[in-house]
C-alpha cells in the first residue's frame, strides 16, 4: 500500500516537473503587438542618444519594447520583409525598422515623407539604430 | 566599441575623399547552425552591416548579437545572456582585406578574405573563403566557415554540452550596392 502511494506521488511530481520543464523549453517569443511599451521616443532622439554615448544608449534601449515616431525617408522590401527607414538629423544614419511579417502586408499603405509610429525591439546601433519585429502603430 | 565606430567612419569618410567606390549593405544575412546528437539549433540575423571598398579591397562587417533570431525564445535568451553575453559585448565584427580583389570581374569567383574576427570581445586572425560576384550594380559575397566556440571563450555549461556543437557553422550572404548619400 505504502509503496503504491509513494509511486503515485512520485509519478505526479514527475509529471508536474516534466510539464514545467516542457513549458519553459517552449516559452514563446515576446509578442510585440501585445506587450506594453517600455520607451516611447522620436527617431531623432534615439539616434542622437546612440551617437552621443553608445554604451549608455545600449544600456537604456537594448531589448526594450520601443515605440519610435519619425518621418519615413525610405521604404523597401528585402527577402519578403519590409524595412522602413526613419529620418534623423544625421546625413548617414537612420532608424531602421525591420517590420514583422504581418506589418509587411500593410507596407503598401506607407509613403515616404509621412510621419509614422512603430513599435519594435531595439537590438542596437551600427550605422543606424536597428529595431526588429516592428508593428505599425499609427 | 569606439574603435569599431572609428573603423566604420574611416571606411565611410576617409575613403570618400579618394574614391566613390564603396559598396554597402545594411541588411546582410548571417545564419548559424549547430548540429548535435540531441538537437539542431539555428538562428538568423538579417541586419548585418557590411562594407566593401572597391578601390582598396578592404572589407568591414559589423553584427549585432541581439539581432540573432532563434526559433525558441529560451535558446535566444541563453545565447544572449549566458554564452555571448550580449549586454557586455553587443557586437561581433570582422575587418579584413580581400586577397586578389583586382581579379574580381563579372563572373563568380572564389576569393580569400584575410582579417580579424572579433566575437565575445576576443579577436582572432582568420582567413575566410567566399564566393564573389561583381555586377554593374552590386558586389555579392556569400560563403560559410566554422567558428570554434572555445577559441572565443564561449563557455557552454556541462548540462547542455551535448545539445550544442563545439563548432558552429556560420553562413553569410551580403548583397552590397553602391553607397550613395
Amino acid at each position: 500500500m505504502n509503496f503504491k502511494k509513494i509511486s503515485i506521488a512520485i509519478l505526479i511530481l514527475g509529471s508536474i516537473a516534466a510539464i514545467v520543464a516542457y513549458n519553459i523549453y517552449n516559452k514563446p517569443h515576446v509578442n510585440v503587438s501585445e506587450v506594453s511599451v517600455d520607451i516611447a521616443i522620436t527617431a531623432v532622439k534615439i539616434f542622437n542618444d546612440f551617437t552621443a554615448d553608445e554604451n549608455a544608449a545600449n544600456h537604456t534601449y537594448l531589448e526594450k519594447i520601443t515605440e519610435v515616431t519619425g518621418v519615413i525617408s525610405n521604404i523597401k522590401i528585402e527577402k519578403e520583409k519590409g524595412i522602413v527607414a526613419l529620418q534623423t538629423n544625421d546625413d548617414f544614419g537612420n532608424v531602421l525598422a525591420h517590420l514583422s511579417v504581418d506589418a509587411t502586408k500593410e507596407i503598401s499603405a506607407l509613403k515616404e515623407g509621412q510621419t509614422i509610429t512603430l513599435k519594435g525591439i531595439c537590438t542596437g546601433y551600427l550605422m543606424d539604430v536597428i529595431l526588429v519585429k516592428c508593428e505599425i502603430i499609427n | 566599441m569606439k574603435t569599431i565606430i572609428t573603423i566604420i567612419c574611416y571606411f565611410l569618410f576617409l575613403t570618400a575623399s579618394i574614391s566613390q567606390e564603396r559598396y554597402l549593405t545594411k541588411s546582410g544575412t548571417i545564419n548559424f547552425y549547430s548540429k548535435s546528437q540531441i538537437e539542431d539549433i539555428t538562428a538568423d540575423n538579417n541586419q548585418v552591416l557590411s562594407i566593401v571598398d572597391a578601390t582598396s579591397g578592404k572589407m568591414a562587417i559589423s553584427i549585432l548579437i541581439k539581432s540573432f533570431m532563434f526559433k525558441k525564445a529560451l535558446m535566444q535568451e541563453h545565447f544572449n545572456e549566458n554564452y555571448l553575453e550580449s549586454d557586455r559585448f553587443p557586437k561581433a565584427t570582422f575587418q579584413g582585406n580581400i586577397l586578389n580583389f583586382d581579379t574580381l570581374k563579372d563572373t563568380a569567383i572564389k576569393l580569400k578574405v584575410k582579417g580579424v574576427l572579433t566575437i565575445h570581445d576576443i579577436s582572432k586572425e582568420k582567413t575566410i573563403e567566399a564566393n564573389f560576384t561583381r555586377t554593374k550594380e552590386a558586389i555579392l559575397v556569400e560563403g560559410n566557415f566554422m567558428v570554434i566556440l572555445e577559441e572565443f571563450n564561449v563557455e557552454i555549461p556541462a548540462v547542455v554540452a551535448k545539445n550544442i556543437a563545439k563548432q558552429i557553422k556560420v553562413t553569410f550572404n551580403f548583397n552590397h550596392t553602391p553607397y550613395k548619400k
